[in-house]
């Protein structure tokens, strides 16, 4: 018996995701925030009876407990060190202020007070030559004096040459310091203030995450959990539990690189590389682009308004989701969210006292979701909900269906205008994209705004409730590593290269599990001599005079296709060395679904407001076949997710129970 | 008067609502005077007039009073002018020959003072029943000289400092039929031009007037005024920099479009920085400038510096002229400068090397506001460039950066402190030429509310132990091993210091070791010489708050705006099409010659 086991902890929810010999499990618990890990116990608990945890061959966990640290700014005591004269690089940033227009704007607090900020007299200059020589006595007082949890070291240069860094995380560890994170190893790149701050987040987030894991760890041995612990890192790419430990930071987006992952795999398994994915839950909805079958990964994202250059699955997010408010804004003009119900009291219609219309309370007025599904708690709230919306449509002027319609259209408009912005506005024509939808409330809407984009084809995976758990399966062991060694490109000697990525494949390989195959994939970043900015081009193995000039035309190739133009006469120049080791995880091939007659899975009829009310059958997902199709209207009841065919809609379900809507007009 | 003083109050700000004035003049004219010429017949006239003694604004009475009322306020800013003239003073005239049109026509022009600047002149005229002369009524159909027809009175003073000149008065009663009538019917006139002063003053202060310096264009250390006053009349804004410095010589002259761009900033910022792109229009914002002025230069000024610096002190003095309209969105002065810097040279300091030119612009404190501290280290306002980190600077040019931080203390003090300003030195590791062009480094950002200034800023060359001040807008050869060390301007404070909350709105952990500083500095009474702590800042200042409405000052040299005012009409800087409104500036016709005031004589 192969067992499968996967947790993704959401705010909300803990979704865990067992795959037992091909069948597919699949559990929702309450979030327990204060201590997460006992929502995974709870969710290990009660998948048991189908999956043991004893069994379990490989275990992988998706968490924001690094997120959520930023957000709350409740960072260990951490203090930082830096070349004398630059202890104020993390507070300075980049000099730029957040918004142009606002007189009263504040920027973020730096992670690390100024009185907990050292300086380090030492010097190594723009190719690593050491200018000014470390005292190693001055740094052992100083590593005396220091009085923190946890220290970053950011010196200037470090990633040419990390000797003063190593130097310096010797003298603290020898001072008693266990946890010393330096610039050198947490984000090896050029620019000071990127670099020096992803250290001292790291280092601010290191005892909380240490701590997480540690008592996780520990959880599993108690319930038996042979697997090792492995964690969904930001950029798509699963480590090992000791790595995120140890690089908390590049975990903060954690659980949605695993949807994209998810989302990727899915589209990919039905010969749709590029796809456009929609996670929308409770409260916001992040939506990403992934080509060729892979996620798109930046090194600009922002957490808690901390511009994080760690590379991450780039997703843009926006604050519509079930649970998202609709009121009226000074003009008159109707709005959703960015505030949410959340869970509690949650959405009107789930009778739990809350009385502000929501998206999801929008839904059961048109009749796309039934609420009498949420009776099973408290008895659902049918008159207050439809209450709610008539205010809303009398403020409007108008009945509260069409206030309804108009939560949803406004909420649709919302979440197209952010894959616009993932798709058109970077290039990618959306026509050409598969749009996959998931998370509790996406498969609502993502027919409307695939019309909308002008996306033709939705695909609704199989658990779309869960799929960020689910993407914890699907992706490999990786481990990546890049230094910055920024070089004419005529200077750059093949040989030197060679003998790096080497190095790089072999500390890469120690990174990643023994038992899985390991794949290197090698990247150089080249720009034109004077630009700022580089692309990342893959390297051949292993690089030698001819593999240079062939990266150089791919440089070229690249350049053109992205920014439309290419200077083939132009010196280049050596931007960083980039390596990423991959432990091959074989994903696992859940059962297609039984066999069946579509007309069976109509549980019932019911009027559904489109363009005008219709009478739309309901299906029950988990009795539609492979192969079935059915025409709009329709909905589509899943146990985690409700599905929305239009009128002009076709829906068809694929042969690993995904649902594919052609989407009409 | 003359080309030479500094503008006045503007007949745009006088213009609107001055008319009310006026009739209200006319209305105390009438009820409070004696003769029946003037109560019943309302044979009276009153009018406002600005500075420069051009007529803003009159109540509709008599055509033949009107017309000619301009030339008393010339007669009498002639023989007194206004460096001589006080709160309180009124000048009388009524000699054809110098003013007058009739001699029983008495005018009295009274100087509308606001604190102590000189804003506008109120005056009213009114048809005496007698003034001496060959017939009673003064009206004699058979003169043949002016000396029959009465008393002629050159301008001279009626009021002194409030006081009236008994002699005055009695000269005056000694020449005529009905010396109670007219002692009267004078008072009235007095009480009438009261009312008006009164009247213009509120409405003054109404209108956000603001004004500020740029401390010199480089080529002198000649302060430069940079005036604005804005007028809000319901949803249009009018933002007018007449008083502004006439252009000059350095290349700190900002064209009509950054100037403009200056002001939608500066609307926008503290009207509804939130209105989402596509909620329709913007307020309509007027933009007004004198043409050859420092802020709308003729070619071919030099006008590099004007998009980098005259701009922010452009949007400092619209701010400012907003802060009492809209106090809740009002902010203390930032920075002021985007401190300039470019470094040239070749990559071996000598002839064979590669040529290399690097550029940058370098951050400070933002002004404090009622929400909170000024943000630290930020390009404040017209830019919002990002820094070039130091890793990048050295990889790409022969310098090293040797420091970057925050200069502690360079904030303001106040209720909310200013953002601090920042050092940033720069060795050059080849001979090299630097150029600088920055501001504030001899007027600071100004604080508000009773905030104090933050600190100016400044720049040194560091040459082993010799550290020399450089000008704000120079150019210098540098030797291999020079540091350049720029030292950036702190914003402006908010509020009183004593009123800080220890340590500070911001975070208890954010910065301790400024908040224990500062609230040292507050321990120090008001008023006194505040200490603003780090060797590198500049040692004292005095904590006394600046004049933040000078209007017009007797004791400055002044400079005045060449030509016509130009008023141009735009929009918004982001209003969609769909309006049909254009977001570009569009000139409309000079307003009106400034430099031709009303004539000073009439024969």
């Amino acid at each position: 018996m192969e067992t499968r086991l996967a947790v993704d902890v959401g705010g909300t929810f803990t979704d865990l995701v067992a795959v037992v010999d091909g069948a597919v499990h699949v559990e929702k618990v309450a979030s327990t925030p204060e201590e997460p890990d006992r929502a995974v116990v709870d969710g290990l608990e009660a998948v048991a009876d189908r999956a043991p945890p004893a069994s379990a061959d490989y275990f992988a966990h998706g968490t924001t407990v690094a997120t959520n640290a930023v957000l709350e700014r409740s960072f260990a005591e951490t203090a930082l060190v830096t070349t004398a004269g630059f202890r104020d690089v993390l507070e300075i940033g980049r000099q730029d202020r957040p918004d142009i227009y606002e007189l009263h704007g504040s920027k973020p607090d730096p992670v690390v007070p100024r009185d907990r900020r050292y300086e380090v007299d030492e010097r190594v200059d723009a190719r690593g030559e050491v200018v000014e020589p470390l005292d190693g006595d001055a740094v052992a007082a100083l590593a005396e004096e220091i009085d923190a949890d946890s220290v970053a070291v950011a010196l200037l240069f470090a990633f040419e040459n990390p000797d003063h860094e190593e130097r310096v995380g010797e003298s603290l560890r020898a001072a008693g310091v266990d946890s010393v994170s330096l610039s050198s190893s947490v984000l090896p790149e050029i620019r000071e203030y990127e670099r020096t701050l992803a250290t001292a987040l790291n280092a601010a987030l290191r005892p909380t995450m240490d701590g997480y894991l540690g008592r996780l760890a520990a959880a599993l041995d108690d319930a038996d959990v042979a697997a090792p612990l492995r964690v969904m890192g930001s950029d798509g790419g699963v480590v090992r539990a000791t790595d995120a430990r140890e690089r908390p930071v590049e975990t903060l987006l954690s659980g949605p690189a695993a949807g994209v992952r998810g989302a990727a795999h899915v589209a990919d398994r039905l010969d749709r590389p590029d796809a456009l994915t929609m996670d929308m839950g409770g409260t916001s909805c992040d939506v990403s682009l992934v080509t060729d079958g892979e996620p798109l990964v930046t090194t600009e994202v922002t957490v808690g308004d901390y511009p994080v250059a760690v590379p991450t699955v780039d997703v843009h997010t926006v604050g519509a989701g079930g649970g998202s408010i609709a009121r009226l804004d000074d003009g008159g003009a109707l709005r959703v969210g960015p505030e949410s119900a959340g869970a509690d009291p949650g959405p009107v219609c789930y009778g739990r006292g809350g009385t502000e219309p929501t998206v999801t309370d929008a839904h059961c007025v048109l009749g796309r979701i039934d609420p009498a599904a949420f009776a099973g708690d408290v008895g659902g709230a049918t008159e207050e909900t439809a209450a709610a919306l008539e205010s809303l449509g009398d403020r409007l002027g108008v009945g509260p269906r069409e206030a309804a319609a108009g939560v949803v259209r406004v909420a649709v408009a919302d979440t197209a205008r952010a894959l616009r912005v993932v798709s058109v506005e970077r290039g990618h024509d959306p026509r050409e994209f598969s749009l996959v939808a998931f998370g509790g409330a996406g498969p609502l809407h993502a027919a409307a705004v695939a019309a909308e984009v002008g996306v033709p084809e939705v695909l609704v995976p199989r658990v779309a409730g869960v799929l960020s758990a689910f993407g914890l399966l699907v992706s490999d062991v990786t481990h990546e590593t890049a230094r910055s060694r920024v070089r004419p490109w005529d200077d750059v000697d093949a040989e030197d290269l060679e003998r790096r990525f080497r190095e790089f494949e072999r500390a890469g390989a120690d990174r990643v599990p023994d038992d899985l195959p390991v794949e290197h994939d090698r990247f150089l970043n080249v720009r034109y001599a004077g630009q700022s900015f580089d692309l990342r081009v893959p390297a051949p193995s292993p690089v030698d005079g001819a593999a240079l000039s062939a990266v150089a035309d791919r440089f070229h190739d690249r350049h053109a296709e992205r920014y439309g133009h290419a200077a083939s006469g132009e010196p280049l120049e050596l931007v960083a060395v980039r390596i990423r080791t991959r432990g091959v995880v074989e994903p696992p091939d859940p059962a297609p679904p039984a066999d069946g007659d579509a007309d069976d899975a109509v549980r019932e009829t019911r009027t559904v407001r489109f363009d005008a009310d219709r009478e739309t059958p309901v299906y029950d997902r988990g009795a539609l076949p492979p192969g079935a199709t059915v025409e709009g209207p329709a909905i589509v009841e899943g146990p985690d997710a409700t599905t929305v065919v239009r009128p002009s809609d076709e829906l068809a379900v694929a042969d690993d129970g995904t649902l594919r809507i052609e989407v009409g007009r | 008067m003359s080309d030479e003083t500094v503008d006045p109050v503007t007949l745009e700000v006088v213009r609107n609502g001055c008319a009310a004035v006026c009739e209200e003049m006319n209305a105390t004219l009438i009820r409070t005077s004696y003769s029946p010429n003037v109560t019943e017949r309302q044979d009276c006239s009153c009018a406002l007039f600005d500075v420069d003694g051009r007529l803003a604004a009159q109540a509709e009475t008599l055509p033949v009073h009107l017309g000619a009322m301009p030339f008393s306020v010339a007669a009498a800013l002639e023989a007194h002018p206004p460096a001589t003239l006080e709160p309180g003073d009124a000048v009388l005239l009524n000699d054809p020959y110098e003013g007058g049109a009739h001699l029983p026509d008495l005018t009295l022009v009274t100087p509308v003072f606001v604190d102590d600047d000189l804003v506008a002149f109120a005056a009213n005229r009114a048809h005496h029943a007698d003034v001496g002369g060959a017939t009673a009524g003064s009206v004699g159909a058979d003169a043949t000289e002016i000396y029959e027809e009465g008393l002629r009175i050159p301008p001279v003073k009626l009021l002194a400092g409030g006081e009236e000149r008994a002699a005055v008065y009695d000269i005056i009663e000694r020449n005529v039929r009905t010396p109670e009538e007219r002692r009267g019917d004078l008072r009235a006139q007095v009480a009438a031009n009261e009312t008006g002063v009164e009247r213009a003053r509120e409405l003054v202060e109404r209108y956000g007037r603001f004004e500020d310096v740029l401390d010199g264009d480089g080529r002198g250390a000649e302060d430069l005024p940079v005036v604005a006053t804005v007028t809000i009349d319901g949803d249009a804004v009018t933002v007018d920099f007449a008083g502004t410095a006439s252009q000059v010589d350095g290349p700190v002259n900002a064209v009509f479009a950054v100037t403009a761009s200056a002001t939608y900033y500066a609307v926008r910022a503290v009207t509804d920085p939130d209105i989402p792109p596509n909620a329709g229009c913007y307020r309509p914002v007027d933009v007004e400038t004198p043409s050859g002025s420092l802020v709308d230069p003729e070619p071919p000024a030099a006008v590099v510096g004007g998009n980098l610096e005259t701009s922010q002190r452009a949007t400092d003095v619209v701010l400012g002229a907003f802060a009492e309209a809209v106090p809740e969105r009002a902010v203390a002065a930032g920075q002021g400068t985007m401190n300039n810097v470019t470094f040239g040279g070749t990559d071996d300091g000598g002839d064979g090397g590669d040529a290399f030119a690097f550029y940058e612009t370098q951050a400070g404190g933002f002004g404090a506001g009622s929400g909170g501290d000024g943000m630290d280290a930020v390009h404040v306002h017209m830019s919002n460039t990002l820094n070039t980190p130091a890793e990048v600077l050295e990889t790409a040019y022969p310098l090293r950066v040797r420091r970057y931080e925050l200069q502690p203390d360079t904030g303001g003090a106040g209720r909310h402190r200013g953002g601090l300003g920042l050092r940033r030195d720069i060795e050059v590791l080849m001979d090299a030429v630097c150029s600088l062009l920055a501001d504030r480094q001899r007027h600071a950002p100004y604080g508000l509310a009773g905030g104090e200034t933050g600190a100016t800023g400044a720049t040194y060359r560091l040459d082993g132990d010799d550290t020399r001040r450089l000008a704000a807008k120079s150019t210098h050869d540098l030797e291999a091993g020079d540091v350049v060390s720029l030292r950036t301007p702190g914003g402006g404070g908010y509020g009183d210091p004593t009123e800080r909350d220890a340590p500070g709105r911001r975070r208890a952990n954010s910065r301790p070791a400024r908040a224990r500083r500062r609230v040292a500095g507050v321990e120090v009474p008001n008023g006194q010489r505040l200490c603003r702590g780090a060797a590198t800042a500049p040692p004292c200042r005095t904590a006394t708050s600046r004049i933040t409405s000078r209007i017009w000052r007797s004791d400055r040299p002044s400079r005045a705006p060449a030509g016509p005012s130009r008023r141009r009409t735009s929009t918004c800087t982001r209003c969609s099409p769909a309006t049909g409104r254009s977001c570009t500036p569009t000139r409309s016709t000079p307003r009106r010659g400034r430099s031709a005031p009303a004539s000073p004589r009439g024969r």
